[in-house]
């Protein structure tokens, strides 16, 4: 092994107890009253971006293969082309930002329903399998917003075949779903829900430990205002 | 003439107590000799300690199960626990032994662990025999010392066509009979059901079968050739005939069934023959291995020979306190047995310069040890002996923390000298493994190499020594961005600051002409990669997690992570104190090691462990863990050595018991 080489890998060994990394996973669902709208997905790593940036150097660590920037670029637009395919999807963008480790990709919608199994055919495409499903309407009748999820059983039982320092990586790991409407928001089922003060606004927060071990659904039922 | 009588006794009890090793029954021509040294290990925990322990009961509980017995002491084996044990193995061109030496207290004890159903022991005489089932190992016992042997032949020596002749051993291969065919007209049969499996070729299926059944014959009519010509053809020949019956029994009703079916059937009968041959070919190399393995075993245990007590390699890689040891002969002659199994890969000569191996296994009431040892040619042990003449710069003392380092490593060669041998090394390592073809064109380059480089010069900038030591851990503020939101929800990106702990880390080299480096330094600044402060320079590296500030002073180049480490070193403000031992594993040797993972007990914060459950067991098993040290030891003739040895913590007797700890932790 080359010198320098050695130096950063007992550099690296050094940094490897403490791989849990807090990071944010962002989900945003601004509803027109016509049915149309936007989606923003956000996942934000900043807030491990040292270790993230000493992860990038090496090739492989506790036993998963290290991306390069190049390969994950090359995911994210993989993503944005299948976006740009899916019926009733348009205006697709990405945006990635290397140094804060930031990463978004937005779209518009015809109907609420056209994203149902977005994130589980991205996901599929890149091999890996869902750990739930989401399935989105919205009746323009009765102005009712909803989001049925269901965790997928598997999902449990895999994570937690993981070495607890896999599961560590997870510690601190949100997940964040916010959904914005024209008219006023009259109820929300549920209850980890929040409402804005403006009343146009659901705000749901989680742990994704908490989301893969079925301890929080984020089913929900929004009726609007008519 | 009582004195003479008495001590003329003590010679003998001495000689009688002395002869009782095995040692002296392995012959001096075995290529690899481990040792296990009963009476070493068993100082470190009695054999009633061994019974209770989780090792020792897991040991006990699974054998009986096995062997449907009922053990409650590793004294119910037999074996003499006093002495040492032997593994050792002999490599010839044609087949590898691999054989076991143990001492017994207790045959009987030792043939009842033995004893089942399946084989017969052999007695004759002190000695009894018995074979295991398969017929590919024999054990041989007295009342003081049971011999194990097991042969493998080696594929490669009967790949050989002619080798394998001489012991009536064909290398079958599928549809080789083509080949070998006399018959012309078989070739051109095969040809043809080669092409389609239309109707013509389902009528010239008739042919195939009339031929196959010729081959036969003739195939059969070879072994029988070659048998006769053996010695032993009367055992051989009487234990072939029958099978050829049956053979040529299935084998005609296999072409007889075949002359109604089509063209692919008949290969499946060919294959089907080309299993039994080749089969019947692998059952005549087990016996032939059976014969050579039972006529060492008769050697090993009654005959006399030269023992490998008379080899000095050997003899000078022992040592009394180790508890394990291991030796191979020649890691060149190893590899040079070895490679022909690899076939165009193992181009002999990789290995070469490289003779004997050997490593110790070393526990006692205060740490574990290796010891490992390598054997150089003279001209490689030269070469080595000048790259290693060096030593670490003494100034490098001055900055190692030994209260709160975790660990350094270290390093010191003549870099003039490294690179004036480099190209020779090469040479020996490589040329010969591009086959000595490539001999004149190794030597240019490494005289071009010689010309372009001027050693001297290079070895002023790079002196050859280097340190890097992590002299604690440190908090350090850093940035992330995170998303409030307003009452609407809406995101708003914000900057936020949290803690996180970073080793500490430095690196130097001495150098004693710095002004590439200074060139270097004076180009990243023009260059906007680098900002300087004073004397201290800081690298510009956006994509870089953490900040490297770097220093030049007393002719040595600093590089570290920590500015206020940086500028203690420059202002000459450090307070270090090195530990002794520290002191003697760098300044004494050339490549040292260490992990002092006390030092690293609670100085990172839980939440970056990943929680408090975590984090404690970290803690507790850092603490467990003594200091781990590495260290090359200086060349002694021409052997190199090196050792790596890790404390073991309070609280534990001895070595071998903190080991059989470890091992129930883990399992539980």
């Amino acid at each position: 092994m080359r010198l320098n080489q050695c130096y950063k890998l007992i550099f690296f060994i050094a940094l490897l107890p403490f791989l849990s990394s807090c990071f944010e996973v962002i989900e945003e669902i601004s509803m027109k009253n016509d049915g149309t709208g936007d989606v923003v997905l956000t996942i934000n790593l900043s807030q491990s971006k040292t270790k993230i940036a000493s992860v990038m150097l090496l090739d492989s660590v506790q036993g998963y293969k290290v991306p390069s920037k190049q390969k994950i670029q090359q995911e994210l637009n993989e993503a944005v082309a299948y976006l740009k395919k899916s019926e009733g999807i348009s205006n697709v963008k990405s945006t990635s930002d290397f140094n804060n480790f930031i990463a978004t990709i937005s779209f518009s919608f015809k109907d609420v329903s056209n994203i149902n199994n977005i994130t589980k055919n991205i996901l599929a495409q890149q091999k890996i399998k869902a750990t739930n499903t989401s399935s989105y309407t919205y009746n323009k009748a009765t102005k009712t917003f909803s989001r049925k999820y269901q965790a997928i059983g598997t999902a449990k039982t895999e994570f937690n075949k993981l070495k607890s320092k896999d599961k560590a990586v997870f510690n601190g790991a949100t997940y964040t779903s916010i959904y914005r409407f024209e008219s006023l928001v009259t109820s929300s089922t549920n209850p980890a829900s929040n409402v804005s003060k403006s009343k146009k606004a659901v705000m749901l927060k989680s742990t994704i430990t908490d989301l893969i071990n079925g301890k929080i659904n984020v089913s929900n039922s929004i009726q609007l205002a008519k | 003439m009582k004195k003479i009588l008495f001590s003329f006794s003590l010679l003998l009890l001495f000689n009688l107590a002395k002869a009782q090793d095995l040692v002296k029954k392995i012959p001096a021509n075995a290529f690899t000799v481990a040792t296990i040294k009963g009476d070493n290990i068993f100082k470190l925990m009695f054999v009633k300690d061994f019974n209770e322990s989780f090792v020792g009961k897991k040991l006990l509980e699974g054998t009986s199960k096995s062997l449907d017995k009922n053990f409650t002491t590793i004294e119910d084996f037999g074996i003499n626990l006093d002495k040492n044990m032997y593994y050792f193995n002999q490599l010839t061109d044609s087949i590898t032994y691999n054989c076991f030496l143990i001492p017994l207290k207790d045959a009987a004890k030792f043939e009842s662990l033995i004893n089942n159903k399946d084989s017969k022991i052999k007695t004759t005489g002190d000695t009894k025999t018995m074979v295991l089932p398969d017929s590919t190992s024999i054990i041989k016992w007295n009342n003081n010392m049971m011999y194990f042997v097991t042969g493998s032949i080696k594929g490669s020596f009967f790949a050989d066509s002619a080798k394998s002749a001489r012991y009536g051993i064909k290398d079958i291969r599928f549809q080789q009979d083509e080949a070998t065919m006399v018959d012309g007209a078989a070739v051109a049969v095969d040809s043809a059901y080669v092409t389609t499996t239309d109707e013509p070729v389902v009528e010239t299926a008739v042919a195939p079968p009339v031929k196959v059944k010729v081959k036969q014959k003739t195939a059969l009519k070879k072994t029988n050739k070659k048998t006769t010509g053996k010695k032993k053809a009367t055992r051989k020949k009487a234990a072939i005939k029958p099978k050829q019956e049956p053979e040529e029994e299935i084998a005609d009703a296999a072409m007889d069934a075949a002359e109604a079916i089509p063209a692919a059937e008949t290969v499946n009968a060919q294959y089907d023959l080309y299993q039994q041959e080749r089969a019947e070919q692998e059952a005549k190399k087990k016996r032939l291995a059976f014969t050579w393995m039972t006529a060492q075993a008769e050697q090993i245990f009654n005959g006399n020979y030269e023992s490998i007590e008379n080899n000095k390699s050997y003899t000078n890689s022992l040592d009394s306190k180790a508890i394990a040891e291991l030796w191979v002969s020649s890691l060149q002659d190893v590899y040079n047995a070895v490679a022909p199994e690899f076939g165009t890969y193992g181009k002999a000569g990789l290995m070469k310069g490289y003779g004997s191996l050997n490593a110790k296994l070393f526990m006692d009431n205060k740490s574990f040890r290796i010891s490992t040892g390598l054997e150089l040619a003279q001209e490689q042990a030269d070469s080595y002996k000048k790259i290693m003449n060096k030593k670490l710069n003494k100034n490098f003392l001055k900055y190692v923390n030994s209260d709160k380092a975790i660990g350094f490593m270290s390093y010191a060669i003549d870099t003039k000298a490294y690179l004036e041998e480099f190209p020779k090394l090469m040479k020996q390592t490589y040329g010969s493994f591009l086959g000595g073809r490539m001999d004149e064109e190794m030597d240019l380059g490494a005289d071009l190499l010689s010309l372009l480089l001027d050693e001297e010069a290079v070895s002023k900038v790079i002196k050859g020594d280097a340190l890097f030591v992590i002299n604690g851990l440190n908090t350090k503020d850093v940035t992330y961005t995170t998303y409030d939101y307003d009452d609407d929800y809406k995101q708003k990106e914000v900057v936020k600051t949290k803690k996180e702990t970073l080793p500490d880390f430095l690196f130097m080299f001495s150098s004693d002409d710095t002004r590439l480096i200074n060139k270097l330094i004076k180009y990243g600044v023009n260059k906007n990669f680098v900002s300087a402060d004073g004397n201290i320079y800081k690298i510009i590296e956006k994509k870089s997690p953490i900040d490297i500030y770097f220093l030049i002073k007393d002719g040595i180049v600093f590089f570290g992570n920590s500015l206020t480490e940086i500028q203690a070193i420059n202002s000459n403000q450090l307070n270090n104190t090195i530990s002794k031992t520290h002191k003697n594993l760098l300044s004494k040797n050339n490549f040292s090691f260490l992990f002092n993972a006390k030092n690293l007990v609670g100085k990172v914060p839980a939440s970056e462990i990943g929680g408090e459950e975590t984090a404690k067991k970290f803690n507790s098993t850092l603490e467990k863990m003594g200091n781990v040290y590495m260290k090359s030891n200086p060349i002694k003739g021409r052997l190199v050595s090196a050792d790596i040895s890790a404390e073991i913590p309070n609280g534990h007797e001895n070595a071998l018991k903190y080991l059989f700890s470890l091992i129930e932790n883990a399992a539980k």
